[in-house]
């Protein structure tokens, strides 16, 4: 009875050092996510909006990107950065994840783009408007709010994603999880309790996003 | 009214006007003049190319044949002029297009503002002066799915107005109306016609098209089957299809159909 209690004391009093991952954990989401987001949002513009040569690639990286595992794009940027251009273990990551969520990205915002009725920018083209501007003023205020609760599933997968990031050794959640999960000989609690960070964490980021579509939402309209 | 205005100058020439989707001819070539400050509207059976002729003068449609002249100025699809040419020609639709993001207000200033580079300040007073005469200046901070159909179709209105146009296009402005709610667009069309704006107008509301229209267009299958003043078309059409598409309409539309404070 002692015994279990002090090796899951020793677990607990892992929990700062398993918080110090979770900085890096958000670190590599937050950027993935940012670098992403830009990059989905482009293509999926480039996808609807572009001539045949933009339409086609993005078609194609977005097919290519989602039939691949995560780990191969993960192992791919990392070796074929360590052979050519070195890429630091922490920038592997980060890119695997944000050229993995970039290809569901475009699908998401491509959904959400042409969900949008075609009266919108048919009457921004009769008002003169060009097209760049109709894209701008019109189709993406009301497109993005669309996306918000998909892309903010879509976060929440990078989130959980982000643990891939300790096959390259980076101290990141997950990792940290395993040495101490090795160094207490207790991996039952030690996951138990990085599951309920991860828990957290994406709860919050729901909650708030859920907040966040409340207060853009547009008076009047559904969903 | 009808008359009031000096027949001067056409302000729109369509000259041979073609278009085909697919292996279906919409328009089999169409010639239209229409002068300033003339109200034009064009009636005709479902599916016989009103909404594409429209569509094709300000290029929301691309014609495959025939010439567009808006004064001296061709229309034509190089992008250079496009954009230019559309800020003079103002389009109503039948379900209204409202930017559904932005507050009536803001649906009436926005042209303004993107288009001519207008400051924002006095785009939203020119935007107000238009609600106002629209009647909607009260609900000027409700977004579109707050309004009534007749209330977005006014706004509709004022947002087109705002650029200033010189001339203005209405695709069956009033078929997405609940019955009640279409007198209140047809005042305000009045109104803009009796004021003096140019107007092409589809529209099976022979109230309307009987006191504004300078001349009534008879479009059937892709041509200009008849054409002439209301009382020629309604009274004394010189075709037969003519006379049984207006009883026709009359039975489902009323032979005088809401126009406010007419009583006919
Ligand atoms: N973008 C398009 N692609 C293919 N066919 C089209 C397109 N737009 C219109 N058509 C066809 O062209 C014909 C004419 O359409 P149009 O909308 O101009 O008719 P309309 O006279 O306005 O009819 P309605 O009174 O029903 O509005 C129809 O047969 C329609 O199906
Ligand atoms: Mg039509």
């Amino acid at each position: 009875m002692g015994l279990i209690n002090d090796k899951a004391f020793d677990v607990l009093r892992s929990i700062p050092y398993l918080l110090e991952g979770v900085g890096i954990t958000l670190e590599i989401t937050v950027i993935a996510l940012v670098l992403g987001t830009i990059a989905g949002l482009f293509l999926a513009l480039c996808r609807v909006y572009g001539g045949s040569f933009l339409h086609n690639f993005a078609v194609v990286y977005s097919r290519i990107i989602r039939s691949l595992p995560l780990l191969v794009i993960v192992f791919m940027l990392y070796f074929l950065g360590s052979e050519i251009i070195n890429i630091p273990a922490f920038w592997a990551a980060v890119l695997a994840l944000a050229m993995h969520t970039s290809a569901y990205q475009i699908e998401i915002f491509r959904g959400a783009i042409q969900s949008i009725n075609k009266g919108q920018m048919e009457a921004a083209l009769a008002l003169g408007m060009s097209k760049y501007q109709s894209i701008f003023a019109v189709i993406l205020p009301q497109s993005l709010r669309r996306a918000i609760p998909y892309w903010a599933n879509e976060a929440t997968i990078v989130l959980k994603d982000s643990a891939m990031a300790y096959v390259l050794g980076i101290t990141e959640l997950m990792r940290r999880s395993e040495y101490v999960s090795a160094r207490t000989a207790q991996p039952m609690l030690t996951y138990i309790v990085s599951g309920l960070i991860y828990l957290i964490m994406t709860y919050a980021f729901t909650k708030s996003m859920a907040k966040v579509e409340s207060k853009v939402r547009i008076p009047g309209l559904e969903r | 009214m009808k008359g009031e205005f000096l027949m001067t100058e056409p302000i729109l020439r369509i000259n041979n006007l073609h278009k085909k989707f697919k292996d279906t001819e919409v328009l089999k070539g169409v010639t239209l003049t229409v002068n300033e400050g003339e109200v034009v509207v064009i009636i005709g059976p479902s599916g016989t190319g009103k909404s594409t002729l429209l569509r094709c003068i300000n290029r929301l449609t691309e014609p495959d044949a025939g010439e567009i002249y808006l004064g001296e100025h061709k229309i034509e699809s190089a992008k250079s002029n496009l954009t230019k040419v559309r800020q003079r020609i103002g389009m109503v639709f039948q379900d209204f297009n409202l930017f559904n993001h932005l507050t009536a207000l803001q649906n009436v200033a926005i042209g303004p503002i993107k288009v001519k580079k207008m400051n924002k300040k006095d785009a939203l007073e020119l935007a107000m002066r238009e609600l106002e005469r629209v009647g909607m200046a009260d609900k000027a901070q409700n977004y579109p799915a707050e309004l009534s159909g007749g209330q977005k179709q006014r706004v509709a209105i004022a947002r087109a107005l705002a650029m200033d146009p010189e001339i203005m296009l209405f695709d069956e402005p009033t078929s997405a109306l609940d019955p009640e709610l279409i007198g209140e667009v047809l005042e305000v069309m009045k109104k803009l016609a009796d004021a003096g704006m140019t107007m092409v107008v589809v529209s099976h509301e022979m109230g309307f098209a009987r006191e504004a229209a300078d001349r009534i267009v008879f479009l059937e299958d892709g041509v200009i089957a008849e054409m002439g003043s209301p009382e020629k078309i309604f009274n004394n059409p010189e075709k037969e299809r003519t006379r049984e598409f207006i009883s026709k309409i009359a039975r489902l539309h009323g032979s005088d159909s809401e126009m406010p404070g007419t009583g006919s």
